[in-house]
């Protein structure tokens, strides 16, 4: 039905619901065209934060201001593009995400001798691709979206080229990402064989009535999407690739691909279960709990003894997409409302703890400050930052009264209310050996250290952007801790079509 | 006013932030204004919610303030409210007034203290919690209170943590607490599974209807939260921490181990008073536990010569009286107590640290003598506040207040807890006048220079009004929460028993002064004769708990720790983590950092997760 569209033209509401995906377009060109009239770097930047800031306006209102304006919701704009609440939800968290990312990019490229226009441009794309596969209700938006979304990573992750391990980061995502997008291509291509459609709506509503070798086919497909899906978001087995790749990006590209790019998926993994009825195959939902504990126990199991404080964010965040996996297996409003606000603590969490390395770092350096030595005594030097870092990793951990906790608490209700109490115990096992690593980092921030330090964050590292950015992330850990309900309330208003 | 409710507890709660980020940074003078002001605008704002409340009073007799809700997963919803009745504003009243004054003459007391600023922080902090605790509508944050009065009265008793008496003081304080909190964290536990709920006038409501008079479960849990009580509050067989936590300085010992902290058992009983009514053994207990512990209170109390052990005993005492007012029904009676000891009490102990500061940190009682003329604030202070600890008739508030307690237990027909108090009055007459003959009459022993200032004369003239029968006259609005005792309204015999128990406190105070003014050749001999000097060893080691504590439990924990010295224990938990290192140390050898192999996993992923979809 919703072919006619095309034929007749976008509708005003079409086009009022597409603003944020159409300014942030705009300020691609935009950036493009002043990185070519000139090169400076604090314009530059300037433009892109007000660009992202433009694309945030309208769900910024649409959702704190809802009696002044709101978006004429849910939008469907071609078969492509579906604009409802829970799309608008996921596009304003991109849009946060990559705000923040711009704010501590500014702080690091500082110190970056080479180029360091590019990577706004870069981030920008990449943030245009997140937006188009959190709207995605059809395979070929979803893979453009991804591949818009992904490629500039590449580029990002290897962006300071003159050094080895960014470069080797940036290769490796290249290489194994054109692998995973070949099994979702792959999948794609079975599951339209059979169906005869690329819309999760169409292939929803047919799923029920195929049975026998056709049903196979499917799952098949199925299943190897997974495989790409469960690569992008670093499930186990396909996590390999996560701790190299934090570790050789820069931090500020690196807190942008533990967050923004992970959230776009999963938020198109829920989308896809509940609108093209995957749940509906339980063997598809037996593949989830497989890659839910085993990315439990390989996440949790490999930070034990991590000492670098990337690779160890890596690790956990393979564990932390584990406990996520749980929801979506629990299905239901409640699994929704709790992969809303789980991804919303996790994302406030890890860009607070990659800020604060961010501000540790700087490309003067031959690396980034990763070594958990490096943070040894950081309280006696930089007490506020260390304050910082201490709420992330505590949130991380899951201790009440900050973020990281009512995700968890999220988690457990929609697990226990649907009685999987396998991977309940694998969620609660997990998040008891997840504690001791996090302290094991949160040890060393207060040890007494005598030595001066290589690594330090500038003495008034609290008066750029990215100082106030990670001062921010702070007030709204804690105040999600604290007073969940007006977050939980955009959740819940944020459903599904 | 009501709608700023919350600042009462905020407040405080600010000065402990400003004051602890600022340590080291602000002056002392600074530090006075906020540490004491943030208690003054806590002690005004009680003052305006209270007239609003008592003017206009709903008609459940409560005003409830919610301030968030955490969350609402499902049908969980927490909510932090603040709840004020008549029993929380008395409360109020007596932690934001009396803590005022406190707070005002620490500012004098702890002056030139290397630790000013961290003292006024923690004292904010203990005041925050106690409102907390009192203010809280749920049990939930009554224990959070609980727990943080613990925590700061640990913090203070050790504050001058270079000594390691004062440590290992507060460390016992925090323990012994600490067995009396499990047991009331139990309670609440058992509470929550039957009733559903820990919101207090929810659980109250709704226990009458649940639990049956007497049942098992109901007295189980009565008796886990008097376990609380009796910890918090220093009663048997819980008491042995509150002498030892004199170590701190003096007015926290007025704050926190007179007025305030140590009563908060009595309103923890008083709040849950429906389960107690449910549990009748419950509550004849508690009346016991009073008895006893105020007997044996006083008893120790004749043969101390540490002033504030002295105190120390008589509080323990005094807390007793409102036990067994608790246990005699008489439930408006103990809280009136509970105000009228923490006026008089406050009161003592204030000018106890005046005599202390005078006499350069002399606590020895025989060490001091005739100061009556050099110090006559004190003097007088001691005199007044003395006298309303024994309650000498119809001048002092805490005659009122126990007199009240005796009539109730007599005419509710509790005869043997009436002449528990009627006897412990005669005992509190005795050794109270005899701390004040022997530092303020006789011969000079030490030199005495006198305090000067607002800060050390205001609050101690208010006390010292407050400690008499002003103080008495003071009507609490508690009629809404707490019912009637049974001799409510007066009855024929309740002038005689104002007359009996007033000559007890009068001829204990003639006793006193015959045996402690002058040369006391009577009290030597006793001492010295063949029964006295056992008995007074006796007495002077409090009935020996602290032995019996030590080989009951302190010895045998300790031959367990060398048992297992080489943690046996503990081996059976690192065989767990060991495991997973070992885990560790193979799962990181799949992190090769080689493409090839990255590749190859992804691959065989997409093996298993294909077999485990087309196999399942």
């Amino acid at each position: 039905m919703s072919f006619l569209y095309v034929h007749g033209g976008l509708t005003p509401a079409q086009w009022i619901t597409l603003l944020p995906i159409l300014i942030l377009s705009a300020t691609i060109v935009f950036v493009t065209g002043a990185i070519a009239i000139k090169r400076h770097h604090w314009w530059n930047a300037t433009i892109s934060v007000a660009g992202l800031n433009l694309a945030l306006l309208p769900l910024f209102v649409h959702f704190w201001l809802p009696q002044l304006w709101t978006l004429p919701l849910p939008q469907t704009v071609t078969p492509l593009l579906g604009i409802d609440g829970y799309a608008c939800f996921y596009m304003a968290m991109i849009l946060v995400t990559a705000l923040a990312t711009a704010t501590l990019s500014h702080a690091y490229m500082e110190g970056y001798n080479g180029n360091r226009e590019e990577v706004y441009l870069l981030l920008l794309l990449s943030t245009l691709g997140g937006l188009v596969v959190v709207c995605s209700r059809h395979f070929a938006s979803f893979f453009i979206g991804l591949e818009l979304l992904s490629v500039p990573l590449y580029g990002m992750a290897g962006y300071l080229v003159k050094e080895r391990r960014s470069l080797e980061a940036g290769t490796k995502y290249l290489v194994l990402s054109a692998v995973a997008s070949a099994f979702i291509l792959f999948g794609m291509a079975l599951i339209y064989s059979q169906m005869g459609t690329l819309a999760f709506a169409e292939i929803g509503a047919h799923i029920g009535v195929i049975g026998g070798s056709e049903r196979s086919v499917i799952v098949l497909g199925s299943a190897m999407i997974l495989v790409g899906i469960g690569f992008k978001l670093s499930l186990s087995p396909f996590h390999l690739w996560t701790p190299d790749v934090y570790e050789g990006a820069p931090a500020p590209v690196t807190s942008y691909l533990a967050t923004a790019s992970k959230t776009a998926v999963f938020a198109l993994l829920v989308r896809y279960f509940v609108e093209a009825r995957a749940y509906q195959m339980p063997s598809l939902v037996n593949v989830l709990s497989a890659l839910a504990i085993l990315s439990i126990i390989f996440g949790n199991v490999l930070a034990l003894r991590q000492d670098n404080l990337k690779r160890l964010l890596a690790y956990s965040s393979i564990a932390h997409f584990g406990y996520l996996l749980v929801a979506v297996i629990a299905s239901g409003p409640l699994a929704v409302e709790a992969v809303g606000v789980y991804l919303l603590t996790y994302v406030v969490t890890t860009l607070a703890a990659f800020g604060v390395v961010t501000l540790m770092s700087s490309p003067y350096n031959d690396h980034d400050a990763e070594d958990i030595f490096d943070y040894r005594g950081l309280f006696w030097r930089r007490p506020y930052l260390t304050a910082i870092l201490t709420v992330a990793l505590l949130s991380l951990a899951g201790v009440p009264l900050t973020a990281g906790f009512i995700g968890k608490f999220y988690v457990i209700t929609a697990g226990a209310d649907k009685h999987l109490w396998l991977l309940l115990a694998a969620v609660v096992l997990g998040s008891a050996v997840g504690l001791f690593y996090y302290l094991r980092t949160m040890i060393q921030l207060y040890l007494r250290q005598r030595w001066v330090q290589k690594y330090s964050a500038p003495l008034n590292w609290a008066q750029g952007t990215g100082g106030a950015m990670v001062v921010l992330l702070m007030l709204a850990m804690l105040l999600l801790g604290i007073f969940p309900t007006p977050f939980i309330a955009l959740v819940q208003a944020a459903g599904l079509l | 006013m009501l709608n700023l409710l919350f600042v009462v507890f905020l407040s405080p709660l600010l000065g402990f932030i400003v004051l602890s980020l600022g340590r080291g940074r602000i002056s002392q003078n600074l530090a006075t204004v906020i540490g004491v002001g943030s208690i003054g605008v806590s002690a005004l704002v009680t003052l305006g919610a209270g007239i609003q409340l008592l003017s206009h009073m709903p008609a459940d007799g409560a005003y409830t303030q919610v301030l968030w809700q955490w969350m609402e997963v499902g049908s969980f919803t927490p909510r932090f409210a603040l709840r004020l009745d008549g029993l929380s504003l008395t409360m109020c009243g007596v932690i934001t007034g009396v803590g005022f004054l406190i707070h005002l003459f620490a500012s004098w007391y702890m002056r030139g203290d290397e630790g000013f600023t961290r003292f006024f922080s923690y004292m904010n902090l203990f005041v925050a919690s106690m409102l907390f605790l009192v203010l809280g509508d749920n049990l939930l944050f009554l224990y959070f209170g609980w727990e943080g009065v613990g925590l700061c009265s640990y913090l203070l008793i050790g504050f001058w943590y270079q000594d390691p008496a004062n440590g290992s003081a507060a460390r016992k304080a925090f323990i012994v607490t600490r067995i009396g909190d499990t047991f009331m964290a139990i309670g609440l536990f058992l509470l929550f599974r039957e009733l559903g709920t820990l919101d207090i006038s929810q659980a109250m409501a709704t226990a009458p209807g649940h639990f049956e008079v007497g049942g098992n479960t109901v007295t189980a849990i009565a008796f886990l939260l008097l376990g609380g009580a009796v910890g918090k509050s220093a009663q048997l067989p819980l008491q042995t921490w509150l002498p030892d936590a004199m170590a701190g300085p003096t007015p926290v010992s007025a704050l926190i181990h007179a007025a305030t902290m140590v009563t908060a058992g009595v309103y923890l009983i008083a709040r849950t008073r429906v389960l107690f009514e449910l549990a009748p053994l419950a509550l004849h207990w508690v009346g016991i536990i009073g008895a006893v512990t105020l007997l044996i209170a006083g008893f120790t109390a004749l043969v101390q010569t540490d002033i504030k052990r002295i105190l120390a005993y008589s509080t323990m005492s005094q807390i007793g009286y409102m036990f067994l007012a608790l246990g005699a029904g008489a439930w408006q009676a103990a809280i009136f107590h509970l105000m009228t000891h923490a006026f008089f009490k406050a009161l003592l102990f204030l000018s106890a640290g005046a005599v202390i500061l005078a006499c350069h940190h002399e606590q020895d009682i025989f060490k001091m003598g005739g100061l009556r003329k050099k110090l006559p604030l004190p003097f007088w202070s001691f005199i007044v506040g003395g006298g309303a600890l024994c309650a000498v008739p119809y001048l002092t508030a805490g005659f009122y207040s126990k007199d009240e307690i005796l009539w109730q237990a007599y005419a509710g027909g509790h005869l043997n807890l009436f002449l528990a108090g009627l006897f412990g009055a005669f005992l509190t007459s005795i050794y109270t006048f005899r701390l004040i003959f022997t530092v303020f009459f006789g011969k000079e022993h030490s030199a005495a220079n006198s305090g000067h200032g607002l800060a050390y004369t205001l609050p101690l003239i208010v006390l010292l009004a407050l400690s008499t029968f002003i103080g008495g006259q003071i009507h609490l609005p508690l009629a809404l929460v707490l019912p009637a005792g049974p001799g409510e309204g007066g009855g024929a015999d309740e002038t005689k028993i104002a007359l009996l128990s007033g000559s007890v406190a009068v001829i204990g105070i003639a006793l006193a002064a015959l045996l402690f003014l002058g040369e006391r050749k009577f009290v030597k001999w006793l001492k010295n004769s063949t029964l006295g000097a056992p008995l007074a060893a006796f007495f002077g080691a409090a009935f020996g708990f602290d032995w019996l504590y030590d080989k009951l439990f302190v010895q045998p924990f300790l031959w367990l720790v060398r048992v297992n010295k080489s943690d046996y224990l503990d081996r059976a938990i690192m065989a767990g983590a060991g495991s997973l290192q070992s885990l560790n140390g193979v799962l990181t050898k799949t992190q090769t950092g080689r493409i090839r192999w990255y590749a190859a996993s992804v691959a065989l992923g997409a093996v298993l997760v294909i077999a485990v979809a087309v196999l399942s």
